[in-house]
């Protein structure tokens, strides 16, 4: 049996929460086999770890299944199963699950319980998990994907970044995921904001994984929508290097 | 019922043929490889699936033809076929046992996925003619060479798990000609003949009903009972869903509701669901008629895709579908009317349902079913109309016939709908409502004893007058509003009233008294 580790990466929007989570799922697949998934409409995981067209997501087959359900011959949850198995890409050194547009109207019970059973006994087989979310949790919280064990908050040293990490705290215990929570610096620019975030973190019980500096060769890469595959080497990484071996030495121990 | 009979194996191809339980399994067996995924750069071949024809099916044989476990593959066994491509496959399985019969199939057919997944090294996927299959170079590393041994571990697993098989034989075909053929002659009309035996089969063929509970996280006291009869009112789970559901997982949200003694063969009354229901929602609801809209019905989750709302001006019943935005001809939209049942409570006067449940042959028979039907939105009856009997089709109105209750009454009038002189209920050729004409009559004096609802109660029927002798666009769009603002809120309470005065009575009857006994005891 393998002991996986689902870890969650989360934090406000415009925070770099997608290229941090995008260079660790590209570190932690050269350990074992990986699924990264894309739970945040907004962000451009698949972007960032270079895949240039994902066709169809996990949003599209559950419509599919809430509106011809009624139709499918035989057993309906093999059928959805089958269906999230699809939309699965294969890429050549991990796979790729985009969970894509939120839901429509009407009820999606009996379609997020099946979900739920079939990525619980899917995620099983993988060593590592990556969850993209954002904020809300919302994957979480529908409890699509059921478990997590580490959470990441990514934040930047404005008020509502930190402010973000404190409600993703309360709402974790609100929905009771029992994970461990850390915490990164991001767009860092001096000591005095590392400082800040350090403190934050001790107060609001997160580990402290360390600072990245807001850095050019990031902007210019991302703006020109490149893979992170594609970061020349710069301080950014440097730095990242840290903050990973911080990371593994608290969430895979 | 389609004749079952061995196959017929052509001559002239390569037949491989194994009997007997002994079998060296090189690869681990457990079901702890459910859900693991054979990657296109792990996988050995690919069999069926997206690119090539393939089947699974069970058939149910007499005893004495079953050679058990005997596997006979046709065509090229897994070391033969060439590496990293797909191939025609078919996995057929002949089962026979005293309690076997061909309903069964279904049953014993769909473990073939969860087996052949126990399978370390072998993906499944899919059912039917939609299955497909990878197995990965670890299994073949490992020492799998031929499917006769996954078709053993396969039949072991079969006669473990469900040990009415007594039992059991395979045959498994690589020959892309024999794959399509069986297919073609043996398998689909295998598989047309079980959808039909779904449509046809109802609430008194079978033992048990299921229950759903999986509300139950925002409706407290929900409980959804399914039946052959009447799918779950969220559309997703019909009674074959629930019962295969319930074998999976008996501790899970769809649990088996024995039917019990029938208390009401028309309303659909049984005493084990009353009793089930009774526990399930904590006392909340003790009585349930499956197929009865004014009376105890079915209690409603807040999930269902259509609302059916009662309308005492017309003693008609209409339906309303989620995606309608606008009011229906009682003044209320589908959200308003939703909020106002959900919660899994038991509202007299509405209903909530799947989609599927307008296909019912039972559809709402207590209160005459269709023929009660007085007005549904275009779209919802464009999708049911081929279930709606030929001689009511044109005598239900939708938005474009009428938007109010005063058109409605027009419309119903013109059309000569059976609310106007009376319904009489197919199911058993009783006359279950009088008409209008004394129903207006007896309207007239409740109201004049209510004096406060007597504004409400009139629009309905006053506004005509000044329509006809004014013939000028403003006062005609002025009226319609009338009863729209009159009919928001307080109209519903008045509507359930004149509806059900027995019923109310008594539950608030029933209520005072447990206060006051609760006082007393206090």
């Amino acid at each position: 049996m393998r002991s996986i580790a689902v870890i969650a990466v989360t934090g406000k929007g415009g925070t770099g929460k997608t290229i941090f989570a995008s260079m660790l799922i590209l570190h932690l697949c050269r350990k074992g086999s990986l699924l990264a998934v894309d739970a945040d409409p907004d962000s451009n995981l698949p972007e960032a770890l270079g895949v240039e067209e994902v066709e169809k997501t996990l949003g599209d087959v559950k419509e599919v299944f809430q509106h011809t359900r009624d139709e499918i011959r035989g057993d309906k949850s093999i059928w959805f199963e089958a269906k999230v198995f699809e939309v699965i890409n294969e890429l050549e050194d991990f796979d790729l699950l985009v969970m894509g547009r939120p839901e429509g109207e009407g009820c999606y019970c009996y379609t997020n319980n099946l979900l739920r059973g079939i990525l619980r006994k899917f995620m099983k087989h993988y060593d590592f998990v990556v969850v993209d979310c954002e904020a809300g949790l919302e994957h979480f919280s529908r409890k699509t994907i059921d478990k997590a064990d580490c959470v990441v908050v990514v934040s930047d040293t404005s008020k509502k970044g930190l402010k973000t990490a404190e409600r993703i705290s309360e709402l974790m215990e609100n929905l009771g995921i029992n994970a461990r929570k850390a915490i990164v610096g991001n767009k860092i620019t001096d000591a005095k904001a590392e400082e800040m975030i350090e403190n934050f973190a001790s107060r609001a019980g997160f580990e402290f994984l360390g600072a990245l500096p807001y850095d050019n060769m990031v902007v210019e890469n991302e703006m020109a929508g490149k893979s992170v595959r594609d970061l020349p080497e710069c301080e950014f990484k440097r730095n990242f290097k840290e903050v990973l071996k911080k990371f593994e030495s608290w969430c895979l121990s | 019922m389609v004749e079952r009979k061995k196959l017929e194996i052509p001559e002239g191809v390569k037949v491989k043929v194994s009997q007997g339980e002994e079998c060296d399994f090189p690869v681990d067996i457990s079901p702890m490889h459910e859900g693991e995924r054979i990657r296109k750069g792990d996988m050995y071949v690919e069999l069926a699936g997206p690119k090539q024809p393939g089947f699974e099916l069970v058939m149910a044989l007499p005893e004495d033809q079953v050679e058990d476990m005997k596997v006979t593959l046709v065509g090229k066994d897994l070391d033969e076929l060439e590496e990293g491509k797909a191939h025609p496959f078919a996995m057929i399985y002949y089962v026979a046992g005293d309690k076997i019969d061909s309903d069964l199939e279904p049953i014993i057919e769909r473990r073939n996925h969860d087996f052949q997944n126990y399978i370390e090294g072998v993906m499944h996927l899919n059912q039917r003619y939609d299955i497909w299959i990878r197995i990965g170079k670890n299994a073949v590393e490992k020492g799998l060479k031929s499917l006769i041994t996954i078709a053993k571990a396969v039949m072991l697993l079969f006669k473990n798990e469900m040990p009415f098989i007594e039992k059991i034989e395979a045959v498994y075909i690589t020959d892309r000609d024999f794959v399509e053929k069986t297919l073609k002659e043996v398998a689909m009309p295998i598989f047309e003949e079980r959808d039909a035996r779904v449509e046809a089969l109802h609430d008194e063929d079978v033992e048990e009903f299921y229950s759903c509970t999986l509300c139950q996280s925002f409706a407290p006291p929900d409980v959804c009972i399914i039946t052959p009869d009447r799918p779950s009112l969220c559309g997703a789970i019909t009674w074959f869903d629930g019962r295969a559901a319930a074998r999976v997982d008996p501790e899970g949200p769809n649990k088996p509701v024995p039917k019990g003694e029938i208390l009401d063969p028309i309303g659909g009354e049984y005493s084990g669901v009353n009793e089930f229901a009774k526990t399930e929602s904590g006392g909340v609801t003790e009585r349930i008629k499956l197929h009865s809209f004014l009376e105890c019905p079915h209690p409603s989750c807040g999930c269902f895709e259509v609302i059916g709302f009662y309308m005492p001006e017309v003693d008609g019943i209409g339906w309303v579908h989620r995606g309608f935005p606008e009011p229906a001809p009682n003044g209320l939209t589908f959200s308003t009317m939703a909020g106002q049942t959900g919660g899994g409570k038991q509202v007299v006067g509405f209903l909530g349902i799947g989609m599927s449940y307008f296909r019912s042959k039972k559809f709402i028979q207590a209160d005459g079913g269709w023929y009660r039907v007085v007005w549904m939105p275009k779209e919802l009856k464009q999708k049911v109309i081929n279930y709606i009997p030929e001689d009511m089709r044109d005598k239900i109105a939708t938005e474009e016939d009428a938007k109010s209750m005063e058109e409605l009454i027009e419309f119903l009038k013109r059309v000569d709908h059976p609310v106007v002189k009376g319904v009489v209920r197919p199911v058993d050729g009783k006359k279950i409502t009088e008409g209008w004409a004394e129903e207006e009559e007896e309207e007239e004096e409740k109201v004049e004893a209510e004096t406060e609802e007597v504004q409400e109660a009139q629009p309905p029927l006053q506004p005509q007058m000044p329509q006809m002798t004014i013939p000028m666009p403003v006062p005609f769009q002025q009226m319609p509003q009338i009863p729209f603002t009159m009919q928001s809120g307080p109209k519903i309470k008045l509507i359930l009233k004149n509806a059900t005065i027995n019923i109310d009575k008594i539950i608030i009857k029933k209520k005072d008294e447990e206060r006051k006994e609760n006082n007393r005891t206090e």
